[in-house]
């Protein structure tokens, strides 16, 4: 196929955290907010007069100085996020909203904080509870922890307005981008696909680390370009996958399954568009307030392991097999990075359960934060690829 | 060959097999002393394997054969001691023996596997090994059930490779190997259907940890009984998050009447809050004396019994008070007397992170070779606030706050202030000058404060003292890696020598 547009430009622009649009949007005079995870409701930290970055470290590969602070045994993003930020990387942040989503990510927020890695005038970091269930009382929780912790804060610090009117706003571009991220990973689900799985990665994942509204020119030029772009007329894909688990802020993981044969028709994981990219339809007339409704929607969609009540349990391998049928896949890859407690046992119990409930060829792996090159996870793919050629050679899904 | 502390070498004790021979000679009254509490262990445990339903039990659950180590268990624990130290530990671990026993009885006698009555498990409530049992104080016709003590927790103390086998099932399973091991072979034991099938409903719990929570989603699909689970804030400690933890403790109350019938009894809850604040009263004479000159109730007279009575019996129990309270007579006699607990005292130390269950006499030995005196430890620093004994409202925050509040989970979760900053502060209360660091090798929870810790200390002038441990997995790091831990420090950086030398090295590692 054709290259896109600005593919490239996506592509060298996520080698970096503080990248041009968020260089831009700060000489603006707006704030930036650090965030790392999906539980506090995104749309909040994109009031306008601020803009959110979901943090990460590409390029990563020594991890010395995080693995002095947080040892080798946790997690290997919290602690390339941590080496990042000793390395002076996020020298640009004027605030971090830490969720409490995990302990070693909530370790990694206080030595950021402890350390003072962030010098910008005013910085502050906010620890923010969020719930652990999808219930009435969780998402009331939300809705308070969110007033207090996140808007008040913002507006108490940086006179960011957190009026319905400017949520409205903020919700209206939230729309925008989500309506084209959509529009863009739809034409995964085609047969002949129009784009690729690590295209549409670059893109979705550029939309969680810049300023949403300067980024919405290259997104709706994309979708317009996508509409006349011309599939290859063999696609060069043996078998369609969708990937699950854990974050995946490093597009060449894609590429490497990709790369290996296997289309990745669909995107369930942390930085991916499933949840986190759909509309957030509100009813001003229905007398709910607005941020109670945008709370009751993040806590209904999250699909974080976290989540431990009953029905989200079953809900979330349930919500694996939905997408994978609606995107046309032939197997399931689930994926974590080591150290992961959360995932480290959904994963082996997705896999039971998609396996036994639901018939779904999977693919189970643990890998490190950096796998672009890794022949390990290659060798996996590629048996795994074998593995349901010979499924569907002999008619099983 | 003494009365004296140390007036002999422990280390004879261990030939590199199982120890066999453990029998101390600590001068006529403590060793006859010593030897009626081990009689009267055999005799709690024949009397428990007397009853038929609890032979069946033995027979038909791999775990029970853990407990046959019971007796080298309790002496490990009571290695080296003498006078009060030896009584308050007896007082103590005789009395978790019979409890254990009591508890293991009451939960075969409704287990469905072994043929146990219907009406029992109609009367039983299954809860999280890694939860508070407070719910329970309101509901006098119901029993709570922490299945998972006696089958994980307890044996991985009294058996080194204890669970190893359901650890092993759970990797097998697909759970990867750098998890903590206590929820891994919780979720072992259930996927080779190893519990007792008993209980009408279930509680879970986010306590402790992040790993032990998702240990939960899988067990319930095994449990086949209604279940339900109780969120506790994370960052529990921000008063915006109060309304919403005591709302979850109202909810848990509503499932277990809706589902057993039952109705909450704010009498007896009352009643047994009570209890519990007497408990922490008692608790509180403890560390006072713990902050003075001449301690007395330490190291593992702590540890493992406040776990008990504070999270599993929740004041329901009025046989721990009366035992608490006999503690507390010999406790304030030997500090009237100034008895001491090692023969030198070396340092005073506070005891941090999350200790290895399979060397839970680790703070003894630290006290025997080196004269540590280990005079609290993180999991014992609980809440010792008291509580409402009449205000209805009050209480569901009182129990929100004691959930929140569970064995380690309130210095494991919740932020640098109650993991590192409040570590500081109880050096200076404790007077102490060295940290025995536990480094649990699962444990995601405290470990991303390692550099902080370390750069703390330093700036403080306090020695700490890093000993790593698998937890229930004595293959990741052994008995003798962590005593190594310590030994190295003490002849390296502050160059003493042993008080006695047989125990600086010497094998265990197939020792029970």
């Amino acid at each position: 196929m054709k290259d896109l547009k600005h593919l490239y430009y996506l592509e060298n622009l996520l080698q970096e955290n503080n990248n041009e649009l968020v260089r831009q949007a700060r000489e603006q005079g707006r704030k930036c907010v650090g965030t790392v995870c999906y539980q506090i409701p995104e749309v909040l930290l994109n009031l306008p007069g601020c803009f959110s970055v979901r943090m990460r470290a590409p390029r990563t590969s020594s991890m010395e100085m995080g693995t002095y602070y947080m040892t080798s045994l946790t997690c290997e993003y919290c602690r390339a996020l941590l080496e990042r930020g000793l390395e002076g990387g996020f020298q640009f942040l004027d605030c971090l909203f830490d969720p409490a989503s995990c302990s070693q990510m909530a370790d990694c927020a206080e030595n950021i904080e402890k350390l003072e890695l962030c010098t910008a005038p005013g910085f502050f970091a906010q620890h923010v509870d969020t719930p652990m269930k999808d219930d009435e009382n969780g998402v009331s929780h939300m809705v308070n922890m969110c007033r207090v912790r996140v808007l008040q804060k913002l507006h108490e610090a940086f006179g960011v307005d957190v009026s319905d009117e400017a949520i409205l706003k903020a919700v209206e571009l939230h729309n925008e981008v989500c309506g084209l991220i959509t529009e863009l990973g739809r034409y995964r689900a085609e047969l002949r696909p129009r784009i690729t799985g690590y295209e549409f990665s670059v893109f979705c994942l550029a939309t969680y680390c810049c300023p949403k509204d300067l980024l919405l020119p290259i997104l709706r030029e994309t979708a317009e370009e996508l509409k006349t772009r011309e599939p290859d007329e063999k696609p060069p894909y043996r078998i369609r996958v969708a990937v699950a688990g854990a974050e995946i802020d490093d597009p060449d993981f894609i590429k490497l399954i990709e790369d290996t044969g296997a289309y990745v028709a669909v995107d369930r994981y942390c930085f991916g568009s499933f949840p986190g990219r759909q509309r957030i339809e509100l009813d001003t007339e229905s007398g709910e307030d607005l941020l109670t409704q945008i709370c009751r929607k993040y806590v209904a969609e999250c699909q974080c392991p976290r989540y431990m009540n009953t029905s989200k349990v079953a809900s979330r391998k349930a919500y694996i097999d939905r997408l994978a049928r609606e995107y046309s896949c032939d197997g399931v890859i689930l994926q974590q990075i080591n150290f992961c407690n959360f995932w480290g046992y959904e994963r082996a119990g997705a896999a039971h359960v998609l396996t036994t409930d639901y018939s779904w060829p999977v693919l189970s792996i643990d890998r490190p934060y950096t796998v672009g090159m890794s022949g390990q996870i290659r060798t996996r793919v590629q048996a795994f690829i074998e593995r349901v050629e010979l499924k569907k050679m002999g008619g099983n899904r | 060959m003494g009365k004296a502390i140390n007036s002999e070498p422990l280390g004879k004790f261990y030939k590199g097999g199982k120890t066999r021979t453990r029998r101390e000679w600590r001068g006529v009254q403590d060793t006859w002393y010593d030897y009626t509490c081990w009689l009267h262990n055999w005799g709690s445990m024949l009397k428990f394997l007397a009853k038929p339903q609890n032979l069946k039990g033995f027979l038909h659950y791999r775990w029970m054969q853990n407990y046959l180590a019971t007796p080298d268990f309790i002496d490990r624990h009571t290695e080296g001691l003498r006078g009060p130290q030896l009584r308050v530990a007896h007082k103590e671990f005789d009395f978790i023996v019979s409890h254990v026993c009591d508890t293991m009885s009451a939960i075969f006698a409704g287990d469905a596997a072994i043929g146990g009555k219907e009406e029992v498990r109609r009367q039983t409530v299954v809860m999280d090994e890694n939860m508070m049992t407070q719910i329970m104080n309101g509901f006098p016709n119901l029993k709570a059930r922490c299945v998972q003590i006696p089958i994980v927790y307890m044996p991985s103390t009294v058996q080194q490779e204890g669970v190893l086998y359901y650890i092993d099932r759970a990797q097998e399973f697909g759970i990867p190997g750098d998890v903590c091991p206590m929820p891994a072979a919780e979720l072992g034991a259930v996927l080779e259907d190893d519990f007792p099938k008993t209980g009408i409903c279930a509680l879970q719990c986010n306590t402790t940890c992040d790993g032990s929570l998702m240990g939960n989603g899988i067990e319930e699909r095994r449990y086949g009984i209604p279940t339900h689970q109780v969120a506790v804030p994370i960052r529990y400690t921000d008063p915006a998050t109060r309304d919403y933890a005591a709302q979850e403790i109202k909810n848990a109350i509503r499932f277990v009447e809706e589902q057993t019938g039952e109705k909450w009894d704010w009498d007896y809850y009352f009643k047994n809050i009570k209890n519990f604040n007497k408990e922490t009263e008692y608790f509180r004479q403890w560390l006072e004396i713990s902050r003075t000159e001449f301690p007395q109730v330490i190291g593992n007279n702590v540890a493992l019994y406040r776990d008990a009575y504070y999270q599993v019996a929740g004041g329901r129990d009025e046989a721990f008070v009366e035992n608490e309270r006999q503690i507390c007579e010999i406790m304030e006699k030997a500090y009237r007397e100034r008895t001491p607990v090692v023969s030198k005292v070396r340092h005073r130390a506070i005891l941090w992170g999350v200790q290895a269950q399979y060397y839970t006499a680790f703070p003894l030995w630290l006290q025997n070779c080196w004269g540590i005196v280990p005079l609290i430890d993180m999991l014992s620093l609980t809440s010792t606030d008291i509580y409402s004994e009449d205000d209805k409202e009050q209480a569901y925050y009182d129990m929100a706050d004691m959930y929140a509040k569970m064995n380690m989970r309130n210095r494991s979760e919740g932020g640098y202030e109650v993991g590192v900053e409040d570590l500081w502060r109880f050096c200076e209360e404790f007077n102490a000058d060295v940290v025995i660091m536990y480094e649990h090798i699962g444990c995601k929870s405290m470990t991303g404060y390692h550099g902080l810790f370390d750069q703390e200390a330093a700036r403080r002038g306090i020695h700490l003292i890093w000993v790593t441990h698998g937890l229930m997995d004595p293959r990741k790091a052994s008995r003798q890696s962590m005593r190594t831990d310590v030994n190295r420090y003490m002849r390296a950086v502050l160059g003493e020598e042993p008080l006695d030398p047989s125990l600086e090295e010497f094998d265990d590692s197939n020792a029970w």
